[in-house]
C-alpha cells in the first residue's frame, strides 16, 4: 500500500493534511467544549460562548455532579451511581471473558457433534435486539429476586456479552495450529492442562481485546441499566441521563458537562491507556469476516 | 470409541479409565452453563416475547390470544410509522455518511501520514463513549439558545440561526450528526485495517500498467475491501436498529414523537404505557428486521467461505 | 523397541460416505523404519493419527507389544510425535517445550534435567536450550521437535511430513541426520510422507496408500522393482515410469511387442517368457527413464536388449544425465542418457531398450504380471 504514496505531490499532500487535521478538529470539539463547559459557572456559560475558555475556572460543576446534582428525585449527585455501575462492571467482564476463554478453547479446539450448531447459535445472538428478550428478562429477574440489583445487572450482562467474548476467543483460538493440542496430547496433558499451560500463555492480546470491550460495553450500557434498575441500583448511565433530562430547577449546562465528563472517564481511560490492543485485536477479527 | 477396552489390567486402568471418561465430557460440561444461559436469556425468551406479541397483554403479562391484532394495531399506529419511517431516514442517512466519511479518512490516513497514530487515536476515542454521554454533548452544543447559535452569532454571523433539535422536522438529523460523530472513526478503523490488508503486487502492477492513483483506488482497492464494506454495513445496521440511548439522551423521542425510534417506541409502550403486547410486536418486528439483513449476509458469508 | 501391529483399521468419518481408512494392515517389526507414502487424501496421515491416538478407529485393532491400545487415550500410549509444524509450544524455552512431556508424567527435576541434556547434546542443541522456538530456524525448531520426541523414549516414534517445511537443501542434511539417529537408536518408527524419494532413502519398508488401502508393502527396492500395480509404478520414481500400451506377439526368436515412434518408424522390443499366455493382447509396458539409454556396446549381445531410431523431442539435463522425451506409441516416453553422448532435440537418435526391468500391467485389473 505504501507505494502508493509517493505520487503526492505537493498541493495533495496539503491538502490531505488539511482534511485529516480538519477532521480531527470536529471529533475533539465536542469533548473540548465538555471540558471547558464543565469549569465555568452558569453564569459564564450564559454570558460567553461554547469555544470561549472559562473567564475563571471553578470546579464547582464537577463537585456538584459528583455530591450534590439531582437525579430525578434524589439529590446525592452521581457518586453512588459511579460505584454501582464498577460494582456491575467488574464482575461481568470479569466472568463474561472467562466463560468466552473456556468456550473458544473448546468451540475451536475440542469440537464436538452440536458444537458448530451451538457456535452458530451464539453468533446469531450478537445480531439479536435486545428489544426481543427485554420483557421475559424483566419477569424472570423479577421471579428470580434480581430484580432492581446490580447481581441481576451482572447476570445480564454475562448473557448477553459471551457471545461477543466466545466470539473473539474462538476466532482467535482457531488461528492456533490444531498441532500444538496434538503434541501437548501426545506429551500427557489433558483438557486442562493444554488450556492453562499452552494456550493461556499465548491469549494476552485477545484477553485484552475481550476485557476493553465488555469493559466498555458494559460500562456504557443504558438500555439494561434503564429497564432492569431503579433508585439505588442504576448504573452511572442511567442516572446521568435522569440528571441531564431532570426539568426541575435551572439548567445548570457546567454540572451536566462535568457528570457526563465523570461518565466517560472510564472508559476513556482505558481506551487511551490499552486502545492499541483494541484495535489491533478487534480490526483483525472483523477484516476476517 | 465404540471400542469397549479389553484391558484386564488392575484398578489403576479403571481409576484412568474413569478419568478418561471424564475428559471425554469435559468439554461439554464446561460451555453447558453458556449454553444453557444463551439457550434460556435469547432463544427461549425470543420465543417469549413471540408469544406475547399475540396476546392483549396489557401491564402485566396475560396469555389471552388474539392473533395478529397488536401487530395490526401497530401497523395502524402513527407513532409507529413515524418511528419506521424515522429508522429509514436515520439508519439510511447514519449508514451512507459513515461510510462514506470513513472510507474518505481511511483512504486519506493511509498516505504515509507524519502522527498516523495520534490522529487515528482522535477519529477513534468517541466510540469509548457511552452514546448517553455523547447525547448530552450534542444536546448541549446543538442547545437552541446558548449553543451552536450562540457562538455563531457571538462570531460576528448574527443571522445565523439553528434550532434543528427543538424542530419536529428536522430534530431526527441532529440524531444522525451525533451518531456518525461517534461511530465514523471506528468504521474508519475497520477500512484502515483493510487498506493495510491488500496485496501491494496488485497496486504496482496497476501502477506499472499505468493507472492513477484515483483510478486505483476506485477500480482495484475498493472492490476489494468488499468484505469491509459488508462488516461495516452489519455493524452500522446493528447499530441503527438498536439504537435506543442517543434519542433518549437527546430528544427523548421527542419534540411530540418526532423522533421516536422503533426501540425508543418498544421501550416507551412496553414499560411505561403498559402496553406490553404491542410492544412486543414492535420487537418481533424488529428481530424481523435485523434478520431481513441478517440472512443474506451470512448466506455469503458462508457461500465465500466455502470457496476458499 | 516395540513392535506395532495394525490389524485392519478402518475409519469412517461422521457424515462422510466413503471410508477413509478401508482395512489397513500392517506389521512393524520392532527397530523398524516404515515409511507410509502416498498422494494428499490417502489416508496416511488419518492412519499417523489413529496410531497416537489422536482420532478413534472405526474397526479394527492397534497392537502395541502384544496389548491393544485401540481404545487408550494419546497419553496412555507410550508414543511421541513428530509434526510438519513441528507444533513447538510458543511460550516456552526450548528447555520447557523439551521437558514439558517428563514434566506432566511427574518425573523428578534431576532426571528431567538429565534426559533434556542427554537430548540436546544427541541433536546438538544445547546452545539453544533457553531460547524461545521464535527465535530458532526451520532446521533448529525442527531438531527441537524431535528432541521433544526423544525426551520421553517412547516405545514408537511418528513422524509427520517433518521435513516438508524445510527447503530442499536442509531437507536432504536433516534425512541424513534422521537416518543416522535411527541407525544409531534402532528405534521404532513409522513415517508419513509424500516425497518418494525421502520414502526411498530412509525406509526399511515402504507402504504405499491410495484412497485409504495400502496399495503395496515392500522394502524400497521391492517396491521401485517390483511395483504392485500401475499407481505404485507411476508414484515411486522420478521422472516417473511410462507407460505404452502394447500388444504381445510371437516373434521368430520368442515374444516381442511392438511400438511405433512419433515418425512413424516402428520396432520390435523383445518381452519376456511370463507373457507367453498373452500373445495377441493388449498389455501395458512400464519402462523407467533407465531402461532406454544410448547405445552400450556392452550390453549388445545380451538377451532382452534392442535398439532403435526414435526423434527426441525434449532434452532436459539434470546434470549426472540427460532426460531425453520420445514418444512409443503416441505416449510420452523419457530416456536417461549420458551426458557425454550428445542428443539434441529434433534430431534422430539411436536408442538401447533394456528390457530385463521392465514391468508389464494388466490394462484391466492394472495389477503388475507376475513373472
Amino acid at each position: 500500500m505504501t507505494d502508493v504514496v509517493r505520487t503526492g505531490i505537493r498541493p495533495s499532500r496539503v491538502a490531505i493534511y488539511g482534511v485529516l487535521l480538519l477532521a480531527a478538529l470536529v471529533y475533539l470539539i465536542p469533548l473540548f467544549i465538555m471540558l471547558v463547559t464543565s469549569f465555568k459557572t452558569p453564569m459564564d456559560i450564559r454570558t460567553g460562548n461554547l469555544m470561549a475558555l472559562p473567564t475563571d475556572w471553578t470546579i464547582i460543576g464537577w463537585t456538584k455532579a459528583w455530591s450534590e446534582a439531582c437525579t430525578g428525585v434524589d439529590c446525592g449527585g452521581i457518586r453512588g451511581y459511579f460505584w454501582n455501575s464498577f460494582k456491575m462492571t467488574v464482575p461481568a467482564v470479569l466472568i463474561s471473558t472467562l466463560l468466552g476463554a473456556f468456550n473458544g478453547y473448546v468451540l475451536s479446539k475440542w469440537k464436538f457433534k452440536g458444537s458448530n450448531l451451538f457456535f452458530g447459535m451464539l453468533l446469531f445472538g450478537c445480531f439479536v435486539p435486545f428489544q426481543v428478550v427485554l420483557l421475559p428478562m424483566a419477569a424472570t429477574l423479577g421471579q428470580l429476586g434480581l430484580a432492581n440489583t446490580t447481581t441481576g445487572l451482572v447476570l445480564v450482562h454475562v448473557i448477553y456479552g459471551v457471545a461477543f467474548t466466545t466470539l473473539f476467543f474462538r476466532n482467535y483460538y482457531v488461528a492456533i495450529p490444531d498441532a500444538l493440542i496434538k503434541a501437548a496430547r501426545l506429551d500427557g496433558a489433558g483438557f486442562f492442562t493444554i488450556f492453562f499451560r499452552i494456550l493461556l500463555p499465548m491469549s494476552t492480546p485477545i484477553f485484552m481485546v475481550s476485557l476493553i470491550w465488555q469493559f466498555t460495553q458494559i460500562w456504557n450500557d443504558f438500555l439494561f441499566g434503564v429497564v432492569f434498575a431503579s433508585g439505588d441500583s442504576q448504573p452511572i448511565t442511567v442516572a446521568l441521563n435522569n440528571l441531564v433530562n431532570t426539568s426541575t430547577g435551572v439548567k445548570e449546562y457546567n454540572v451536566d458537562m462535568a457528570a457526563a465528563m465523570i461518565a466517560a472517564l472510564p472508559t476513556l481511560v482505558v481506551y487511551i491507556v490499552a486502545g492499541k490492543y483494541f484495535i489491533r485485536g478487534l480490526t483483525a477479527g472483523s477484516v476476517k469476516g | 470409541m465404540e471400542h469397549i477396552q479389553r484391558q484386564p489390567d488392575r484398578v489403576a486402568r479403571s481409576r484412568s479409565r474413569l478419568l478418561d471418561g471424564l475428559q471425554r465430557w469435559l468439554p461439554k460440561l464446561v460451555v453447558a452453563p453458556t449454553f444453557v444461559l444463551v439457550g434460556v436469556g435469547i432463544y427461549a425468551f425470543m420465543i417469549w416475547t413471540g408469544v406475547l406479541s399475540f396476546t392483549s397483554s396489557s401491564f402485566l403479562p396475560v396469555y389471552e390470544f388474539i392473533g395478529f391484532d397488536q401487530y395490526a394495531k401497530l401497523m395502524a399506529n402513527d407513532r409507529w410509522l413515524t418511528a419506521s419511517v424515522n429508522l429509514g431516514i436515520f439508519g439510511g442517512l447514519f449508514i451512507l455518511s459513515c461510510l462514506v466519511i470513513s472510507v474518505l479518512l481511511a483512504i486519506f490516513l493511509d498516505q504515509k501520514i507524519r502522527q498516523e497514530g495520534a490522529i487515528r487515536t482522535i477519529y477513534l476515542y468517541p466510540m469509548a463513549l457511552s452514546m448517553i454521554v455523547t447525547g448530552t454533548v450534542w444536546k448541549w452544543v446543538l442547545n437552541p439558545s446558548l449553543g451552536l447559535e450562540k457562538l455563531m452569532h457571538d462570531w460576528g454571523w448574527a443571522s445565523f440561526s439553528f434550532d434543528w433539535l427543538v424542530s419536529s422536522d428536522m430534530a431526527i438529523y441532529t440524531i444522525v450528526m451525533a451518531a456518525v460523530w461517534q461511530a465514523s472513526g471506528f468504521v474508519m478503523a475497520l477500512f484502515l485495517a483493510g487498506l493495510r490488508g491488500v496485496d501491494s503486487s496488485i497496486i504496482r502492477a496497476a501502477r506499472v500498467d499505468g493507472a492513477s492513483l484515483p483510478l486505483i483506488y476506485g477500480k482495484i482497492i475498493l472492490p476489494s475491501l468488499r468484505p469491509v464494506f459488508f462488516s461495516a454495513l452489519m455493524v452500522l445496521a446493528h447499530i441503527a436498529i438498536k439504537s435506543f440511548d442517543l434519542v433518549m439522551a437527546m430528544t427523548a423521542g421527542g419534540p411530540g414523537y418526532s423522533t421516536d425510534l422503533p426501540a425508543v417506541f418498544m421501550y416507551t409502550h412496553t414499560f411505561t404505557r403498559g402496553q406490553m403486547g404491542l410492544g412486543s410486536a414492535s420487537a418481533m418486528l424488529m428481530l424481523g428486521a435485523i434478520l431481513a439483513l441478517l440472512v443474506p449476509y451470512l448466506y455469503s458469508e458462508l457461500r465465500e467461505k466455502r470457496h476458499d | 523397541m516395540s513392535q506395532l501391529e495394525l490389524r485392519s483399521i478402518r475409519k469412517t468419518y461422521s457424515g462422510v460416505a466413503e471410508e477413509t481408512l478401508k482395512g489397513i494392515d500392517i506389521d512393524i517389526a520392532s527397530g523398524e523404519f516404515i515409511i507410509l507414502v502416498g498422494p494428499s487424501g490417502c489416508g496416511k496421515s488419518t492412519l499417523m493419527n489413529t496410531i497416537a491416538g489422536l482420532e478413534t478407529i472405526t474397526d479394527g485393532s492397534i497392537v502395541l507389544d502384544g496389548k491393544d491400545i485401540s481404545t487408550m487415550e494419546p497419553k496412555d500410549r507410550d508414543i511421541a510425535m513428530v509434526f510438519q509444524s513441528y507444533a513447538l509450544y510458543p511460550t516456552m524455552s526450548v528447555r520447557e517445550n523439551i521437558a514439558f512431556g517428563l514434566k506432566i508424567r511427574g518425573k523428578p527435576k534431576e532426571e528431567i534435567a538429565q534426559e533434556v541434556a542427554r537430548v540436546a547434546d544427541l541433536l546438538q542443541i544445547s546452545h539453544l536450550l533457553d531460547k524461545k522456538p521464535s527465535r530458532l530456524s526451520g532446521g533448529q525448531q525442527q531438531r527441537v521437535a524431535m528432541g521433544r520426541a526423544l525426551a520421553r523414549r517412547p516405545r514408537i516414534y511418528l513422524f509427520d511430513e517433518p521435513l516438508s517445511n524445510l527447503d530442499a537443501k536442509l531437507r536432504v542434511e536433516m534425512r541424513t541426520e534422521i537416518k543416522k539417529l535411527h541407525q544409531r537408536l534402532k528405534t521404532t518408527i513409522v513415517y508419513v510422507t509424500h516425497d518418494q524419494i525421502e520414502a526411498m532413502t530412509l525406509a526399511d519398508r515402504i507402504a504405499v496408500l491410495k484412497d485409504g488401502e495400502l496399495q503395496q508393502l515392500g522394502t524400497p527396492k521391492e517396491v521401485y522393482n517390483t511395483p504392485a500395480n500401475l499407481f505404485v509404478a507411476g508414484f515411486m520414481g522420478s521422472p516417473a515410469m511410462s507407460f505404452v500400451p502394447v500388444t504381445v506377439e510371437q516373434g521368430e526368436h520368442g515374444l516381442q511387442a511392438e511400438v511405433r515412434g512419433n515418425d512413424g518408424g516402428t520396432i520390435k522390443l523383445p518381452v519376456p517368457d511370463y507373457l507367453a499366455d498373452r500373445v495377441g493382447r493388449e498389455v501395458i509396458l512400464g519402462i523407467r527413464p533407465e531402461h532406454i539409454t544410448q547405445p552400450q556396446d556392452q550390453k549388445d549381445d545380451q538377451d532382452l536388449v534392442t535398439k532403435g531410431q526414435f526423434t527426441i523431442e525434449v532434452t532436459e539435463p539434470t546434470g549426472p544425465d540427460v532426460i531425453a522425451l520420445i514418444q512409443l506409441n503416441d505416449t510420452n516416453v523419457h530416456c536417461r542418457i549420458d551426458p557425454e553422448h550428445p542428443v539434441t532435440w529434433g534430431e534422430t537418435a539411436e536408442l538401447m531398450f533394456d528390457m530385463k526391468k521392465v514391468v508389464f500391467f494388466d490394462p484391466e485389473t492394472e495389477k503388475r504380471i507376475a513373472a
